[in-house]
Formats: structure tokens, sequence, C-alpha cells
């Protein structure tokens, strides 16, 4: 009942939640990606367990993917624009914001293929599932360009924190991948 | 460990152990002269009516012995439901270390688990059955009664054939042992398909435990009102037990489900020293203090109630002069070992659970160790493809509870004079066959 009345006058409820989830779903996001790497590095230290890293590792992506299912349906929900489902889906289809909107929906599309392949990794095989689990590292830029695109909250100080925090946490997380890996190799070929 | 083979005073006992030999084998004539002949269908028209044994084992509530206590009847009645042609496994691969009664049947009474492993065929349509034992025991005893019965049952008796499984823990998973059976490495695979939908050789396959198929044996030939005659509503029937620690004569033991354990223990001959505790159901089972030891019964709705269950039928004792805290550190790192190497929450989990106990136990543990060994815990459980991560869990817990004093101690001030000595709970020193995947 309140939510129908708050829908009724001025900004609704749903146009709240559309924002607060996308940051929420930005931030799991991040930390999902940044353990991963962790993961990858084989990173382990006796409080923190490979296993451990790991399984909180898929739990921020699938808490991500909960946020990101608010994030859409209220986006759907909310009548000050008319945005069907299936743009959530297919991009570039809405007339609305088509772009950055459109790059939304390639990051859901992302993380849909990630989760898929990581839930039959059993039957695909090693390296398939390897192969899309590398779209990760596109699904995260792509779903930065949308938050900032889309631009609601993009002047925002908050915002604009939580975004600094997210790419210094991804710019580390990839050094991390790459300098070591690239270090080693350098004292090998000496 | 010497085998006492025995069971206790009661009336209508033994059942299974029925004038076992003292040494060898029973020969197939000496078998039919103890039980008769086995109730198999020798032509078409009694074939056709031999799924009727299906009902009677439901009667009957015989439930699996290899430890998941499953009905075998839904089991049964899941592969006959299946199309194609059904394969039966006898599972005597029994890689429990504390185990030693599918062995037992096997090499002693062997006869009398190939008649169930026959009937079993027959009621879910299968023509070939596959008896499956560990790669340890001698193939000379098995190989000779499937020889004996070949000639003498022969005809209109489905075919059976010897198997080995390796040597290790996971080995005797259904999975696994299915796997193994068809080609593949011995180690479980994920589910579905379980091994009644798709199994040996993609038929549909039913695996059940050596000493399940022996009761199965019995039923068969005396019905399921007889069978309830033991035991309890719930838990029907006689069970094998595995009793070993300080008691006077240590070994495979056929009881009634609700059998007292103190009265167990004096069938045994007595414990030879104070009791600390014990392992119920193997070493992926749970340990029960001992303060409660004489209150306890032996069935799985009892000792529900203290967190345990009887498994396998493994019921280890630990004497007051050993340590809890080290000997579940010992058992937690051969689980860790044991793993099949498939899983990170397996491989990783149960390594870093083995390393949080020992360093509680040797006294070099900082901080809240006891938190994380339960958080690791709660962590790995429920995960990987087969239920091995869950079994060590269940061992830790109950050992963090049962030895709650013992950890603190430990905790604060290191080894103890108990630590010092060696072991008490047996553990296989064999190493991991070479077709093991090794730690990448």
């Amino acid at each position: 009942m309140s939510l129908l009345l708050a829908a009724s006058k001025g900004p609704s409820i749903y146009w709240y939640l559309t924002r607060a989830s996308g940051a929420v779903a930005l931030v799991l996001l991040t930390m999902s990606l940044a353990l991963g790497v962790l993961d990858v590095r084989r990173f382990n230290t006796v409080r923190w367990p490979r296993f451990v890293i790991d399984g909180l590792h898929r739990n921020a992506s699938l808490l991500a993917l909960v946020f990101l299912v608010v994030h859409i349906v209220t986006t759907v929900l909310d009548s000050f624009v008319s945005i069907p489902l299936s743009a959530a889906i297919i991009p570039f289809i809405n007339g609305y914001r088509t772009f950055w909107l459109g790059l939304g929906a390639v990051a859901f599309d992302l993380m849909l293929a990630v989760l898929i392949t990581s839930m039959l990794r059993q039957r695909i095989g090693y390296g398939a599932w390897r192969a899309v689990h590398w779209l990760s590292y596109a699904c995260w830029p792509i779903a930065l360009a949308h938050t900032f695109g889309t631009g609601s909250d993009a002047s925002r100080t908050w915002l604009l924190a939580i975004s600094i925090g997210c790419i210094a946490t991804v710019l580390a997380a990839l050094l991390a991948r790459v300098l070591p890996a690239r270090s080693a190799r350098r004292l090998a070929t000496r | 460990m010497s085998t006492e083979l025995g069971s206790t005073d009661l009336a209508g006992l033994p059942r299974l152990l029925q004038a076992i030999p003292a040494q060898g084998a029973m020969s197939l004539a000496e078998h039919l002269d103890v039980h008769d002949y086995p109730p198999l269908a020798r032509n078409r028209r009694e074939r056709r009516g031999a799924a009727a044994l299906i009902k009677r084992i439901e009667q009957a509530g015989l439930r699996g012995r290899g430890g998941a206590a499953f009905p075998t009847a839904v089991k049964m009645r899941a592969v006959a439901g299946e199309r194609g042609r059904a394969v039966v496994v006898i599972n005597a691969a029994e890689g429990e270390p504390a185990s030693m009664k599918d062995r037992t049947l096997l090499q002693a009474l062997p006869h009398l688990v190939l008649d169930g492993g026959a009937l079993a065929a027959q009621a879910v349509g299968a023509q070939e059955v596959i008896l499956c034992v560990a790669e340890s025991i001698a193939r000379e005893g098995p190989e000779r009664a499937i020889a004996e019965r070949h000639e003498q049952l022969g005809a209109g008796a489905p075919r059976l054939r010897l198997a080995t499984a390796p040597d290790h823990y996971v080995a005797g998973e259904e999975t696994a042992l299915v796997n193994h059976l068809g080609g593949g490495p011995a180690l479980p695979t994920f589910t579905p398909p379980r091994p009644f939908q798709r199994g040996v050789g993609r038929h549909p396959t039913l695996v059940s435990n050596a000493e399940t198929l022996a009761h199965l044996a019995l039923i068969a030939r005396h019905g399921a009102e007889w069978f309830r005659e033991l035991g309890t509503a719930s838990e029907p029937g006689s069970t094998l037990v595995t009793l070993s620690g300080p008691v006077a004569y240590p070994g495979v033991y056929e009881i009634e489900h609700g059998y007292s354990l103190s009265s167990l223990i004096e069938a045994a001959g007595g414990a030879t020293a104070e009791l600390r505790a014990v392992l119920f159901g193997g070493y992926a089972g749970s340990w029960v203090d001992g303060q409660l030891l004489r209150g306890l019964a032996l069935s799985d709705e009892h000792l529900a109630a203290h967190g345990a269950s009887l498994g396998a039928g493994v019921v280890l004792l630990l004497s007051n002069d050993a340590c809890g805290v080290a000997e579940t550190a010992r058992v937690t790192r051969w689980l860790a070992q044991q793993s099949a190497r498939q899983c990170g929450p397996c491989l990783h989990g149960l390594d870093a659970l083995a390393s949080s106990i020992e360093e509680v136990a040797s006294g070099s543990a900082r901080g809240k160790t006891r938190q994380r060994i339960a958080r690791f815990a709660s962590l790995a459980r429920g995960r990987g493809a087969c239920s091995h991560p869950d079994g060590a869990v269940r061992l830790v817990l109950s050992a963090l509870e049962v030895f709650a004093a013992d950890f603190a101690d430990h905790a604060k001030h290191g080894i103890c004079d108990a630590c010092r000595r060696p072991g008490e709970l047996p553990l296989p020193t064999r190493p991991l066959p070479s077709s093991f995947p090794q730690t990448p």
C-alpha cells in the first residue's frame, strides 16, 4: 500500500531503490573481481585459506546478482520512463538513453554467462568455463561506464567516492594479477 | 587387531554370523546346509515374479549398512523402474579403516553375500552382479566362491564377476565405484546422474553394501516378519558392528538395533581401560563423551540425540590415556589426505581444518583458533561432489564439543602428557595409488 502511494507522487520509491541497488551491485561486483584475482594468485593465509576466499568470491558474485535483479525490477516498475524487462537483457533496444542503458544490459548478460557456465562447469569442462570466466574483466568496466553514463547520480559526491574506491580496488587487483607474473618471468630469463 | 567374531547372547542371534567358520571361508555345500537354497528364480515365469522381493524388503524395513542407512527397497525400485538392463554392484570396498565387517563377511561367509547379490539382481532385472572388494584383501576366497556357484548353481542364476577397488577412502563412495568399474578413476562424480539412472556401462546400477545384501538374502528366505523380530520399529533387524579400542576382544559383532553399548563391551570381555570417549560411525563420524557411555543404545534413533549415528557400524573406544585433541588432529589430517582433490572446499578446506587442529594440539595456536575451526567447518560443509568434507566436519565439530576442555588446555599450555604417547586410533599408512590426482 505504502509503495503504491509513494509511486503516485513525486520521485517514486522505485527510483531510490534503483539507484541504491545499482551502487551496491557495483561494490559487490568490485569485491568479486578483487577476490577472484586473489584466488588466481593463490593468495592465502592461516586465517584466510584459499577455500574461504573462494567461497567469499562466490557469495559476493551471487549477492551482486541479487542486487542487480532488484536494480532491474525497480527500473522496470518505475513509471517515470517506460523501460520493458526485455531491455535489461537485449541491449540497445530501448529509446531512453539507448547507449548507456544498453551497456547495463551487456554487463548483466556477461554476468549471466559467467554464472551459467560456473553452474555447468562439471559438464562443459574447465577450458570452456575459464574462457567464459575471462569475460568478468570486460563486465566490470562496462558496468562502471553504465553507472556514470546513465547519469542519475554521476555528479554526486557519494557515488563518486564509492566509484573511486572501486576503481582503486580493481587497479590494485589488476596489478596483483599482472605484476608478479611478469617479474617472475623476468627473473626466469635473467 | 585380532578379530573376534561373535554375537551377543540374545535369542535369535546370530543371523548373519551363524555357523561362521573359525578359519577360512564357508563352502557352498556348508552354506546350503546351514541356510538352505536361496529362493532364486529358475525359469521365465519365476523371473517375472522376482520383483515381489522388493515389496518384502520394503515391509522388512531394511536400510543400507554402508553408512547412509538409505532404505534398500527405494533404491531397488528406482533401479527396477529404469529402462535398460540393470547391473548390481556388491560394495565391499570398505575404505573405512575402523570397519572390518564387510571383509569379514566376504572372507568367511561369501555365499550369503553372493546370495543377496543374485536375489537382488533378479528382483531388479539385472543379469550381471559385480562383487567389488578392496585391493588389499585376498582375491582367492571370493574367486573360489564365485567358481563354486558357477559350477553348482550355474543355469539361470545371474552372472557373477569379481572386481577390486583401490584402497583409498573415497573409492567406496558409490559414484566413485561406478566410475572405476566403468574404466575411469575411482573418484566421486557429480550427481545427477545417480548410479540408478546411469551406472556401470551406462546401465541402471544398484550399488549395495555387502552386509545389506546378506540381510536381503535372509529376508528372501524367512520373510519380513522374521526380520522385524529383532531390532526397533524404526530400525528393524540385526546389524554388524566393528568394536575396537581398549576391550579384551575387539572384533566384529552381530547385535540387534537398540542393544546397549555397555552390554556389547561386556560381551567383548569388558573394557581394559577407563574410557574417555566413543567414536561412532567411522573416522567421518562423531565423538560422544565417555561419561554418557552407560546410557547409550546402538541405534541411529537413539544416537541422534547425541549428534551421532552408527554409520557403517563402527564403534571405536578411546581410553582415558589418549589425548582427544591429538587423535582428532591425526584423523583429520588423514581425512584431508584422502580427499579426491577434485573440489576446492574439500582439498583446501580439510587441509586448513587439519592445520588449525594441529596448531591447537601442538600449542602453537594464536588467537581464537577454536572459532576459526568452527568457521572453516561451516564453510566446508555441504560443498563438493561427495559428502567427504561433511564427514570430516562432523568429526571436527563433535571433537570441539566432547574435548572442549582439552582444546582450551592445549591452546593455553601446548602439548599434554597423553600427546607424547603414540596415537591410539589405527590409521592405514598405505601410500595413495598413483591413479590418484596429485595436488596441483
